[in-house]
């Protein structure tokens, strides 16, 4: 009997709870995820996460590849966004050998990278709406402006996912001035595109009802957990490498990291990856008004490039949060020991938290908001 | 435009394959309702003459059974590359030319599939469940038939006095069918997702239901074929604008227009404002019981029922829309078969011929739904145009030069001209409502179940009974098709 003004919810049918296994071969786990979900009704009660099927040994690889080779391997660990692990790795062993980046390398470095922040986020919204059930329709519009994007990367690292173009101690090619103007009528029209794709999706009713109040990240909990990257901001915490830590060209540039002043929800961290993309698109634009002329590498890449001894941890805010590399070398043609610090492996950690007492139907949908990219989880 | 080209594409190949659709089908029937039996009236005997009556009478059933496949077949490809319109892509252009074949060849690669039947399975039940869902569509649809056919000789089948009772008895046993499929799967996913259906099921029929009561209502019999002839005589015969609500509107403009002479336009001209007043202040005023002198009163009332009567039906067609939408498993309520939660819903487990049906079935029941939209609230068969409209534009002079150029194949049967402008206008007008449905398909996301029986039960179902009793009291002043 509720006898106070609050409504008991708890169900006083009791029933078998079920054991639902989603994934490995689901078509919403993003990849190959394995969650096994304890069902009770439709109310996930606890959830464990099973990984390692994406598992490539990617940093025994990086001791038994010469650092040329490895190079090119390591934009495969998140290939939504391979410019932050070549730079996360680059950056850590430019610390290990001490040489310097010209100032141009630095500028291409941070335009690569926000262009590559702007299709990852891209890509994530348009799969999110496919978590979220709409199928057909939006889910195919932001990969329109982010097959623009991909095609400046095939012009400038004749690669579209695995560009490799960021290497140590510089970056890979000189960009030609078509290259450039294209990118600067590119940035001009984006921000009409993000307003349109905001059109569609912020005011609409079923989204609102599908992420407003789900999946709510505690500001303590998310710290506790070590979540980085837009799912934290968006739940209140001021952690943004490229203003706490600032590195490469950013103190020279002026642009905003959202922050909500609230815990979030899944509804802030689809808005504040779609504010972050306008970000990123200002940032490009000052890049390319402020990129000076000069050498693009301070190093010879050449097959035998070589880094001096020592030991050294870099990391850089890529599109999922903080991506770290340690990195120890002994001098020779191969790191001694390579270790990542790789955001979607910690971001992950949170979800039985965030699914504790959802729907099952909000699985998808909470597990979409924190971004996640399997490969990057196990590596 | 940016791809004024595509929809250009899209436009030629619906047009290409309604002329498929329909060639494929009438000639079905013609072989068999005509023809034979014409072949056979030169034997006297028993036999010949019971072998044409049966002839005759297999010819809806056969009509429908061609019907069902082709056009499923098509209005995947339509909405596909309507999809591909909205979401800018090009969509299948490949198989055939300019891609007008796919789902042809999508149809014979799942018809050579592999038949599996998962372990622990319920095989009886497995196989059952696809041809629960798909046959009472094919028998739905019967009593729709005469209603958009014009009521042509060879199709009246099955016309029944409470006939869109039948439709929509028939309409909700598919729901049995997929919580079979899910059930006997042996699957937690096809079971979550046929039990979601359920409940989907039972919660969005009472809307659905209680709209097209409402139209019942308003036309005062269950019988399709009677609720499609009341509507004929142009657009605002329609239910939708009331269902001739405004038909005294229309008869006095008619007036008002039909001749150019000054001294009959005097006339017509007295005879505007008697229609008006027998029309709509005369019931009101009788309704009421109010007397002379009240005209004014009697006026504003009349012209608010008008209203009120026009608005209760476009929200109970935005009502029958929404639990349509429900009730055929479409986004955004496609819960059971939810891609992203429950991998395929009930049908995952199902491959080859027996995942074809259900996906027959499915866009067969989109059909259907649209169908019974043309007919209860857009006139089934009916032209748009208003008939005096129709005069004032040369119809007749048109019809009787197209009649006389058709003569001779209407001689031998093969052309029966009201017959097919009614399933062109048919055609149409369920094509508009398909269009919408991908329009809403390539826009929206998916509710979450819990959201969707709060929308069901607290939002729709009241709204649905509001407007019943809106209905109920609007027409009481209005003259509606009963008594005209």
């Amino acid at each position: 009997m509720a006898t106070d003004t609050e409504v008991d919810l708890t169900p006083r049918l009791k029933t078998d709870e079920m054991l639902i296994n989603m994934g490995p071969q689901h078509p919403a786990t993003h990849g190959v995820l394995r969650l096994i979900l304890t069902l009770d009704g439709e109310i996930v009660r606890h959830t464990e996460p099973i990984l390692g099927h994406l598992h490539r040994a990617q940093e025994w690889q990086g001791q038994n590849r010469t650092w040329f080779q490895y190079q090119a391997l390591i934009d495969r660990v998140d290939y939504l966004s391979g410019m932050f692990t070549s730079w996360a790795m680059a950056r850590a062993a430019e610390v290990v050998d001490g040489c310097e980046v010209p100032e141009r390398a630095e500028y291409l470095r941070v335009m690569v990278s926000e262009m590559n922040r702007i299709t990852s986020h891209l890509l994530w919204l348009g799969t999110y709406l496919i978590d979220l059930g709409a199928m057909f329709g939006f889910p195919f519009y932001p990969f329109r402006e982010r097959e623009k994007l991909l095609e400046l990367f095939e012009e400038i690292a004749g690669q579209r996912m695995m560009f490799n173009y960021i290497r140590i101690g510089g970056v890979m090619r000189n960009p030609k001035d078509a290259w450039l103007s294209k990118l600067k009528r590119f940035t001009e029209e984006f921000p009409d595109r993000v307003d349109e794709y905001e059109a569609i999706v912020t005011q609409n009713p079923i989204f609102l009802k599908r992420t407003k109040g789900v999946g709510i990240l505690r500001k303590e909990l998310g710290m506790d957990y070590g979540i980085t990257g837009p799912s934290i901001r968006a739940s209140g915490v001021n952690l943004d490498l490229r203003r706490t830590k600032p590195y490469s060209v950013y103190p020279k540039l002026k642009f905003d990291v959202p922050l909500n002043d609230r815990d979030g929800d899944t509804f802030d961290r689809y808005i504040f990856r779609i504010r972050e993309m306008r970000e990123s698109n200002e940032i490009i634009k000052q890049c390319l008004d402020m990129l000076p002329q000069g050498e693009i590498s301070g190093k010879k890449q050449i097959a035998g490039l070589r880094v001096k001894a020592g030991e050294g941890f870099a990391a850089v805010e890529s599109p999922r949060g903080t991506l770290g590399c340690y990195i120890i070398s002994n001098g020779s043609d191969r790191a001694y020991r390579i270790k990542w610090r790789n955001p979607s492996f910690c971001n992950l950690s949170i979800l039985p938290e965030l699914l504790k007492n959802h729907p099952i139907a909000d699985v998808m949908a909470i597990f979409g908001s924190i971004d996640v990219i399997l490969p990057d989880v196990d590596r | 435009m940016r791809n004024g080209a595509e929809i250009l594409k899209l436009g030629t190949l619906t047009l290409v394959w309604w002329c498929i659709i329909f060639g494929a089908v009438w000639a079905a029937c013609y072989i068999v309702g005509i023809l034979i039996p014409m072949a056979l009236t030169s034997y006297e005997s028993d036999a010949a003459r019971m072998t044409a009556e049966t002839c005759r009478a297999l010819t809806p059933i056969l009509s429908v059974l061609v019907f069902i496949p082709i056009n499923a077949m098509f209005m995947v490809l339509f909405e596909r590359r309507g999809l591909a319109i909205f979401t800018v892509r090009l969509g299948p252009n490949r198989v055939g030319p300019d891609g007008y074949l796919q789902t042809a060849a999508d149809a014979v690669k799942l018809l050579f599939k592999e038949d599996i039947t998962p372990r622990g399975a319920d095989a009886f039940m497995f196989t059952l469940a696809p041809i629960v869902f798909f046959a009472p569509s094919i028998f739905g649809a019967m009593p729709l038939l005469a209603a958009v056919t014009n009521y042509h000789e060879l199709f009246q089948i099955a016309n029944l006095p409470t006939g869109i009772f039948f439709i929509l008895a028939a309409s909700s046993v598919p729901v049995v069918g997929i919580v079979m499929g899910g059930w006997a799967s042996n699957n937690k996913y096809s079971l979550v997702g046929g039990l979601r259906s359920a409940a989907q099921a039972i919660s969005y029929e009472i809307p659905l239901v209680l709209s097209l009561v409402t139209v019942c209502l308003m036309a005062g019999t269950l019988d399709v074929v009677q609720i499609a002839k009341q509507q004929s005589g142009g657009i605002l015969n329609w239910n939708i604008f009331g269902g001739g609500a405004l038909r005294g509107l229309d008869q006095a403009i008619s007036l008002k227009f039909s001749s150019s002479a000054p001294a009959l336009q005097e006339l017509s001209k007295s005879s505007f404002e008697q229609v008006l007043k027998s029309v709509y202040l005369e019931p009101t005023a009788q309704a009421l019981g109010l007397g002379a002198g009240q005209e004014g009163l009697a006026g504003i009332i009349a012209a608010f029922a008008v209203v009120l009567l026009i608005g209760s039906i476009w929200i109970a067609y935005g009502l029958y829309m929404t639990g349509a939408c429900a009730e055929i498993n479409r986004i955004p309520f496609d819960l059971p078969e939810a891609e992203s939660e429950l991998v395929s819903g009930y049908n995952t487990e199902y491959s080859g011929i027996k995942f074809a049906i259900f996906f027959l079935a499915e866009f067969t029941n989109l059909f259907i739904v649209a169908s019974i939209a043309a007919v209860m609230f857009f006139g089934g068969g009916d032209c748009p145009v208003p008939a005096w409209l129709g005069t004032a534009l040369g119809g007749p002079q048109i019809a009787s030069v197209i009649n006389q150029a058709l003569t001779p194949l209407i001689e031998i049967k093969l052309v029966d001209p009201p017959t097919l402008f009614a399933t062109i206008w048919v055609i149409l007008k369920v094509y508009s409502i398909v269009f919408f449905a991908v329009l809403i398909r390539g826009t929206l996301p998916r509710f979450r179940i819990d959201q969707l029986m709060d929308f069901g039960w607290k939002r729709l179902i009241p709204l649905s009974l509001i407007v019943f009793v809106l209905v109920v009291y609007a027409r009481e002043f209005v003259n509606v098709h009963v008594g005209t």
